[in-house]
């Protein structure tokens, strides 16, 4: 289930089996949709993967298919392919987050290496979204005083800085210090510091 | 019988609007009629004054009839003319009644008509009342549309004993018709020469879809077979493919030329200068938009041309979109179109539209009638390509060359009709 999967849309039957035949020759997971609509209703977003799509089809286009997928914040990486005249439609799909696109006709490898760039793609920002998932899980089993401590020493703050900034004691700052570092799975101060800038970053 | 008879009056008022009512009407009273007079004559006039209403009516109905302004005749169940109206004779050409009367309608009927004809007739004798369209030729070899409403007549026993028919031209209202139908064909034809560039985009995207198919299935192939481990009966599903996506090119293709070949042109003498102004006023609208003047240098004394109007036009069309794209995409500050025709060489008319816009770089000058060959980022590059197709189908040239001013000029010529050439050399044999 974890293994990426290239989704390709089109509603030309012939044209979606033949880039199923043509992916699956560098061994990647195919799935084909003969509509926008079929694939809306049978994508999992918790699928990892990207997808390819014609820009021209047929009741809903690619170009709305993108928006639907966008306005559900579903993320996933897509590769526009377009036929002649149609770059004009692309480039604007790029310009609205697609992720590339590739004119009709086109070189096979360069297909497949831009399909292999944003299943990357679609691996890091996966991570990056558990990741964050889990700081945010982390920052929220502390209790608002360790939060406290924790902004102070991130800030480079001494322990007697803190102890003084909060009207504590040393010693409970000590104690609340190694609290803060043992629930965020912190080694270092350096990858508090390193955690609560991420946070900040994505917040 | 009076209220019958009244009643007819009424229908005939009425006539425009339904001449099988007063079909009806008119067999009623007939019918009635006869069988009044059957049956008087088998009581011996004992009644005198009974016949005297009936004659009094029939006389009555008999000037209806006679001053009806509509062909009325009585037809026998072998296509004897029994007796007919006046009209009737106007409208079958006939001098006096003997000229028909008598004779077999067949006579006036245009043969190809005549079984249809004859299955009408056996029809209203069975007794339906009908409506039909034949061809007459009149007995003065005049062609003309007819329409006749028919109805069987009664006796008093049901016997069907004739046809009335009440039958007028329609040859204005069927040239009409046949007018309508010719203009709506002409007019598919200019909507399929128009969407010819959408065509052309059409079919470049038709094509690509078996096209990128094959290059997939045969990339994968081959792909495979270098990364080795793969037995050849696997490529036989895909090399199916291939085969089948290539037939569906071939498919396409051959839409495309049985498509070409249905524009034909059809030929006919031409006043060239009028086709120049039709074609003015299509454009009209865009050459404002682009602020494009457009001068005509037209010589009134031109020969016809042997042309297909609307597939000049569209080459016209093409020739001054063209201009105006150019000027306007170039931004020119000048933006003019002069339009001339003159005589050609002996038998040929020359159209040159000469441009103040950039004109068109010496080097492309032999590509520019290449299908798909564009320098617009939108464009489809089919325009010249129909357009030297089809002056070329009418034996005609076109050429493009720049403007020493720097626009372009495009030139084609025309052949004059050969029976304008004719009448000119006549003309000329009679000066010398
Ligand atoms: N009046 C003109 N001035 C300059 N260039 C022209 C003119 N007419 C045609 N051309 C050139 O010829 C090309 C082909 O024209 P055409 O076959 O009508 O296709 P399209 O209009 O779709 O480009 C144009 O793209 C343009 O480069
Ligand atoms: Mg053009």
């Amino acid at each position: 289930m974890n293994e990426p999967t290239v989704f390709i849309v089109d509603d030309d039957q012939a044209v979606a089996r033949s880039l199923r035949w043509l992916i699956e020759s560098v061994r990647l997971r195919v799935e084909t949709y003969a509509s926008a609509q079929a694939f809306i209703d049978g994508y999992d977003a918790a699928r990892p993967g990207c997808l390819v799509l014609d820009v021209r089809m047929p009741g809903m286009s690619g170009i709305e298919l993108q928006e639907r997928l966008a306005a559900q914040r579903i993320r996933i990486p897509i590769i526009f392919i377009t036929g002649h005249g149609d770059v004009q439609m692309a480039v604007r799909a790029v310009q609205a987050g697609a992720f590339d696109f590739v004119e009709k006709p086109f070189n096979d490898q360069d297909l497949l290496d831009r399909i292999q760039r944003a299943i990357a793609r679609d691996g890091e920002c996966r991570d990056r979204d558990l990741h964050q998932a889990r700081l945010r899980t982390l920052f929220a089993s502390l209790t608002p005083r360790e939060r406290e401590v924790l902004e102070l020493v991130v800030d480079g703050l001494s322990n007697k800085a803190v102890a003084n900034a909060l009207g504590l004691s040393a010693k409970t700052v000590e104690v609340h210090r190694a609290k803060v570092m043992e629930k965020m799975h912190a080694r270092s101060v350096s990858d508090l510091v390193k955690m609560a800038m991420q946070r900040q970053a994505w917040d | 019988m009076l209220p019958a008879s009244d009643m007819l009056w009424l229908a005939l008022v009425v006539l425009g609007g339904s001449l099988a009512a007063v079909l009806i009407v008119l067999g009623v009273v007939l019918a009635r009629l006869r069988d009044t007079e059957r049956r008087l004559d088998e009581k011996e006039s004992r009644h005198e004054s009974v016949l005297d209403r009936l004659q009094e009516n029939e006389y009555r109905l008999r000037t209806i009839i006679e001053s009806e302004p509509e062909c009325v005749k009585l037809q026998a169940e072998d296509g004897t003319v029994l007796e007919i109206n006046p009209a009737g004779l106007r409208l079958v050409d006939a001098n006096q009644p003997a000229d028909i009367i008598g004779r077999k309608i067949f006579s006036v009927v245009a043969p190809e008509y005549i079984d249809i004809y004859r299955e009408n007739m056996r029809r209203v004798f069975a007794g339906e009342a009908m409506v039909y369209e034949f061809r007459a030729i009149t007995l003065k070899n005049r062609v003309a549309w007819m329409e006749t409403h028919a109805a069987p007549l009664r006796d008093a026993r049901g016997n069907i004993y004739a046809l009335l028919g009440i039958t007028r031209d329609i040859t204005e209202h069927k040239q009409a018709e046949e007018q309508a139908r010719r203009h709506q064909t002409e007019l598919a034809r200019v909507a399929r020469l128009s969407t010819m560039g959408e065509m052309a985009t059409g079919i470049a995207h038709e094509l690509n879809q078996p096209l990128s198919a094959i290059a997939n299935f045969s990339r994968g192939c081959i792909r495979r077979l270098r990364g080795g481990g793969m037995s050849p009966v696997e490529l036989i599903e895909p090399l199916e493919e291939v085969c089948e996506q290539a037939e569906r090119a071939g498919d396409i293709l051959r839409h495309v030329r049985d498509f070409v070949r249905k524009s034909e042109p059809r030929l006919k003498p031409m006043d060239v200068n009028q086709i120049v102004r039709a074609v003015v006023k299509f454009t009209e609208h865009e050459a404002r938009q682009q602020r494009t003047l457009v001068r005509l240098h037209l010589d009134p004394q031109l020969p016809k041309v042997a042309a297909d109007a609307i597939m000049i036009e569209q080459v016209m069309v093409n020739l001054v979109r063209n201009a105006i794209e150019a000027m306007s995409e170039a931004n020119s500050a000048r933006r003019e179109i002069a339009i001339h025709s003159r005589l050609f060489g002996a038998d040929s008319v020359e159209i040159e539209i000469v441009d103040s816009g950039p004109g068109i770089d010496g080097n492309l000058i032999d590509q520019v009638f290449d299908q798909f060959f564009t320098t617009k980022p939108e464009g489809v590059g089919m325009g010249l390509a129909i357009s030297r197709s089809i002056i070329e189908s009418h034996g005609g040239t076109v050429r493009a060359e720049s403007s020493r001013d720097g626009g372009a000029i495009l030139r084609f010529t025309l052949k004059i009709s050969p029976q304008q050439s004719n009448r000119r050399e006549r003309a000329d044999s009679i000066h010398s």
